[in-house]
C-alpha cells in the first residue's frame, strides 16, 4: 500500500528583488526542488510554494537565500476579532445589567444575592475579560504597560477582593447589605469596566479599515482582454496571456493592454487616469504608451514591451503597497497614558501598603486599602474616550461629506503643518473647458467636432451647444491623429486643427481661410482659491504638485494662491516628493484624485481623496472628500483636529474622576458607591464629551 | 584551458548576472565566468572548450537567451 505523497503550501514574503528576472530566478529555484511546485508573484514580492511534507520551510528558505534573496514567512493576516468581540460584549452586557441593579439598589438585595452576583459575574471577568488579562499577561513579559494592562488589574483587584470578602471575611452571610458594613463587594465594578471596554472595542474593530482595497483597484483597472495579432490572424486573449514582443491592437475607446511601443497607426491616448493630465497626447508610430490608458482616437497597433508585474501600472501598485506597509503604526493615545499611569497605580498602592504598615494599622486594612487604590484606579471610561470620540467624529465627518476610513487616522497626535494639493482634478476640475472664443467659428468648429472622443473636440462641442442650443450636421467627417478634423456643414468645408506647439489651441478653417482661434483649458474650480484661503487659516503651507509642465502648473498656482509648485513629477515621482518633505520634518497631508496620487496619499500622514478621482485614491486615503470640492479638505483638517483634541479631552477626565478617589481608597474609605459614582461619572461625562462633536461646524 | 566570449540577451541587474554565472560555472570543466550585464557579454574559462549547446542550455536554465 502507498500513502499518496501529502504536500503542504505556505506563502513566503520575498525580500531582495529588483526586478522580474529576480522573480523568475527565485520561482526556477524553489520548482528545482523536487515535488515543489512555486510561484512568485514580483508586484507582491510574495511566492506561493506547495512542497511535500518531508521538507520544512527552513529548507525552502535556505533555497531562496541561496539564490540571493531573503524569505520569511508573512506577517500573520489579522484575523477578523469582530465576532468574538461581539459574543464577549453581548454576554457581559447582558450579565452585567443585572449585577449593577443588584448592587446599587439595596431594596432588592434578597438573601444570597451576594452569590447570585458572583454566579452573574464570573463568565465575564474570566471569559469576556480574557483579551485584556491575555494582553496583559504578554505586556508584562515585554515589562510594558498598555490600557489592557491597567484594565486587567483593576478587574483582578476587584474580584479578589470580593472573593476575599466573600469567603474569609463576612460578605458571604446570609442578610448582607451593600454599603452596611466594611465588607463590600466589587464584582460590578469589575464586570462594567469590561464591559464598557468591550463596547469601545467593539467600535473600533468594527471601523477598522479593510487592507489591501487600494491595490485590488490598480489592478482592475487594467484591461481584461487583448487582441493580439498571431500568425497574421487576429485573436482575443485574456491579458494574462500577452507576451513581450507581441503585436496587439487597440481600437478606438478601448484600454490599452500593457506597456508597448506604437508600430503602426496615430492616435490620441488619454493618459488621464495614470498621470492625472486632461490633454491626451498624441501618438505615433515609434511612440511609447502605457497600459490602462485609454485609446480616444484611431487604431493603434502596439508591440508590447512590458507585461505583468513589469508594467507601469504594477510598478505603481508596489508603490501603494509600500506606503502603506511602511506607515508606522500609531501608538494608541490611551496606550500612552496608561505606559506612565499603570507603574504610577502600582506604586501608589505600594506605598499606601508600607505607610498603613508603617502607621502601625493592621496588615488586614493595609491590604485593604492597597486593593482599593489598585480597584478604583481603573478608569471605567478609559474604554470610551477614543471610540465615542471617534464614532461621533466618523458620523459628523459624513453629513459634511468627510467620509473617514481609517479613524485611528485622527488620533494621530502629530500636527500637519504641509498641505500638499494634486493640480488637474483637485485644485482644477480635470476637465477642458472652452475658455477663449466664440461666434461663427465656435459654432462650425463644434458641429463638426460634435461626434468626437477627443476631449478637447468634446469640450468645443459641448462649448457651442450650451452657446447656441442644437448645431448643424456635419457630413464627410474626417479625423486625421495628431492633426485635427474636417467635415462638410452648411456646405462649407470646415477643418478643426491643432495649433503648432501648444495643444490646447485650435485653429478653425473653411474655404481656405483660418477664421478663428479656440482656447480649451483645463480651469481651476471655483471653490479652490477659498479653500486654498481656509487651509492657510489653519496655518498649513500649501504645495501645488503636478505632472504637467511647469507654466501651466504656475498659471494654476497664482490663481489659487498657491506659493510653492512642484511641476514635471513623473507619476511614480509624487510618493517622493511627499517622502522629501516628511523627511524635513514636516507632517503632511496630501489631496488627491487620480492612479498617480495613490502612492503619496497613502504615504502622507493625512491622504484625503476627492470622492470624484478614482478607486485607488479613494482606497490609498484615509479620508474622501464626496463632494470633490476642495473647501471640504480644510474642514476635514479641522474635524480631525477637534476629534483629537475630544479624545484628549476624554482622557483626562477619565482618569481625573478615578485619580480624586484614590486618596478615599488610599485612606481605606472606598465604598462601592463612591466606585460606582466615579464610574458612572467619568462615563457620562465622556459620552457627552464625544457628543458635543456633533455640532462641529 | 581555453576562453569563450558568449552574448547574452534579457540580462537587467546584478541578480540576473549571478544567476547566469551560477549556471554556466556548474557545468563540467569550468574555471571561472565573468559577466557584464551592460554589454551581455558573458566569457568563461574552462579546461577543455565547452559545447555552445551546453553553455546555451544553462543560460536557458538561468532563465535567460544565448544569442552569439
Amino acid at each position: 500500500m502507498t500513502t499518496a505523497p501529502s504536500a503542504e503550501s505556505v506563502e513566503l514574503a520575498i525580500g531582495g528583488m529588483t526586478c522580474a528576472s529576480c522573480a523568475a530566478r527565485v520561482e526556477r529555484k524553489l520548482n528545482k526542488v523536487g515535488g515543489v511546485t512555486a510561484t512568485v508573484n514580483y508586484a507582491t514580492e510574495k511566492a506561493q510554494v506547495s512542497y511535500p511534507n518531508e521538507l520544512t520551510i527552513d529548507d525552502l528558505r535556505a533555497v531562496v537565500e541561496a539564490a540571493g534573496y531573503s524569505a520569511r514567512l508573512p506577517e500573520p493576516q489579522e484575523p477578523d476579532e469582530t465576532p468574538t468581540l461581539r459574543k464577549r460584549l453581548l454576554l457581559s452586557a447582558a450579565l452585567t445589567v443585572p449585577l449593577i441593579a443588584l448592587a446599587m439598589v439595596p431594596a432588592w438585595q434578597f438573601d444570597y444575592w451576594q452569590w447570585v452576583s458572583l454566579a452573574l459575574a464570573a463568565p465575564v471577568v474570566t471569559w469576556g475579560a480574557w483579551p485584556f488579562h491575555r494582553a496583559a499577561a504578554v505586556n508584562l513579559r515585554h515589562v510594558t504597560a498598555t490600557m489592557d494592562t491597567l484594565i486587567s488589574l483593576g478587574v483582578v483587584a476587584s474580584v479578589a477582593w470580593s472573593l476575599y470578602a466573600l469567603f474569609f471575611g463576612m460578605a458571604g452571610e446570609i442578610g448582607m447589605r451593600h454599603g452596611m458594613t466594611g465588607e463590600s463587594l466589587y464584582l460590578e465594578v469589575a464586570a462594567a469596566i469590561t464591559a464598557f471596554i468591550l463596547a469601545g472595542r467593539y467600535f473600533e474593530a468594527r471601523a477598522k479599515r479593510r487592507a489591501g482595497a487600494a491595490l485590488r483597484a490598480l489592478m482592475n483597472l487594467g484591461a481584461k482582454d487583448v487582441t493580439v495579432l498571431r500568425g497574421g490572424e487576429e485573436r482575443l486573449i485574456p491579458v494574462k496571456g500577452l507576451r513581450e514582443g507581441d503585436v496587439f491592437v487597440a481600437r478606438p475607446g478601448e484600454k490599452i493592454a500593457t506597456d508597448g511601443v506604437v508600430t503602426e497607426g496615430g492616435s490620441a491616448v488619454d493618459t488621464s487616469m495614470l498621470t492625472g493630465e486632461p490633454v491626451p497626447v498624441e501618438v505615433g508610430p515609434g511612440d511609447a504608451v502605457t497600459g490602462a490608458t485609454v485609446n480616444v482616437g484611431g487604431r493603434l497597433f502596439v508591440r508590447a514591451t512590458r507585461v505583468g508585474e513589469d508594467t507601469r501600472l504594477a510598478q505603481m501598485a508596489r508603490l501603494v503597497e509600500a506606503a502603506q506597509n511602511g506607515k508606522a503604526e500609531v501608538q494608541r493615545l490611551a496606550d500612552r497614558v496608561s505606559a506612565v499611569f499603570v507603574p504610577l497605580v502600582v506604586l501608589a498602592a505600594l506605598a499606601t501598603l508600607v505607610v498603613w504598615l508603617a502607621t502601625g494599622g493592621q496588615p488586614e486594612d493595609a491590604f485593604t486599602a492597597a486593593v482599593a487604590v489598585l480597584i478604583v484606579a481603573c478608569p471605567c471610561a478609559l474604554g470610551l474616550a477614543t471610540p465615542t470620540a471617534l464614532l461621533v467624529g466618523t458620523g459628523r465627518g459624513a453629513q459634511l461629506g468627510i467620509l473617514i476610513k481609517g479613524p485611528e487616522v485622527l488620533e494621530n497626535t502629530r500636527r500637519v503643518d504641509t498641505v500638499v494639493l494634486d493640480k488637474t482634478g483637485t485644485v482644477t476640475t480635470g476637465r477642458m473647458t472652452l475658455v477663449e472664443g466664440d461666434g461663427e467659428p465656435l459654432r462650425l468648429a463644434g458641429a463638426v467636432e460634435a461626434g468626437s472622443e477627443h476631449p478637447i473636440g468634446r469640450a468645443i462641442a459641448d462649448a457651442a451647444r450650451q452657446r447656441f442650443g442644437a448645431l448643424p450636421a456635419v457630413t464627410e467627417f474626417r479625423s486625421t491623429p495628431g492633426v485635427g478634423v474636417t467635415g462638410v456643414v452648411e456646405g462649407r468645408t470646415v477643418s478643426v486643427g491643432r495649433a503648432e506647439g501648444d495643444g490646447t489651441t485650435v485653429g478653425v478653417a473653411w474655404d481656405g481661410e483660418v477664421r478663428g482661434r479656440l482656447v480649451v483649458a483645463d480651469t481651476i474650480k471655483p471653490t479652490s482659491a477659498r479653500a486654498v484661503a481656509e487651509l492657510r487659516e489653519l496655518g498649513l503651507k500649501p504645495i501645488l504638485l503636478t505632472g504637467d509642465n511647469a507654466g501651466a502648473a504656475r498659471a494654476i498656482a497664482a490663481e489659487a494662491g498657491i506659493g510653492e509648485v512642484v511641476a514635471e513629477v513623473l507619476p511614480e515621482g509624487k510618493v517622493d516628493v511627499v517622502k522629501r518633505l516628511q523627511a524635513e520634518g514636516r507632517v503632511v497631508a496630501m489631496v488627491g484624485d487620480g492612479v498617480n496620487d495613490a502612492a503619496a496619499l497613502a504615504q502622507a500622514d493625512l491622504g484625503l481623496a476627492m470622492g470624484t478621482g478614482t478607486d485607488a485614491a479613494i482606497e490609498a486615503s484615509d479620508l474622501t472628500l464626496v463632494r470633490g470640492d476642495l473647501r471640504v479638505a480644510a474642514d476635514a483638517i479641522r474635524l480631525a483636529r477637534r476629534t483629537l483634541a475630544t479624545i484628549k479631552g476624554n482622557l483626562f477626565w477619565a482618569f481625573a474622576y478615578n485619580v480624586a478617589a484614590l486618596p478615599l481608597a488610599a485612606l481605606g474609605l472606598l465604598n462601592p458607591m463612591i466606585a460606582g459614582a466615579a464610574m458612572a461619572c467619568s462615563s457620562v461625562f465622556v459620552v457627552s464629551n464625544s457628543l458635543r462633536l456633533r455640532r462641529f461646524r | 584551458m581555453t576562453e569563450a566570449s558568449y552574448t547574452v540577451e534579457g540580462m537587467t541587474c546584478g541578480h540576473c548576472a549571478t544567476s547566469v554565472r551560477e549556471e554556466v560555472s556548474e557545468l563540467e570543466g569550468v574555471q571561472s565566468v565573468d559577466v557584464d550585464v551592460e554589454s551581455g557579454r558573458v566569457t568563461v574559462t574552462s579546461d577543455t572548450p565547452l559545447t555552445a549547446d551546453a553553455v546555451a542550455a544553462a543560460v536557458t536554465e538561468a532563465g535567460y537567451r544565448l544569442v552569439a
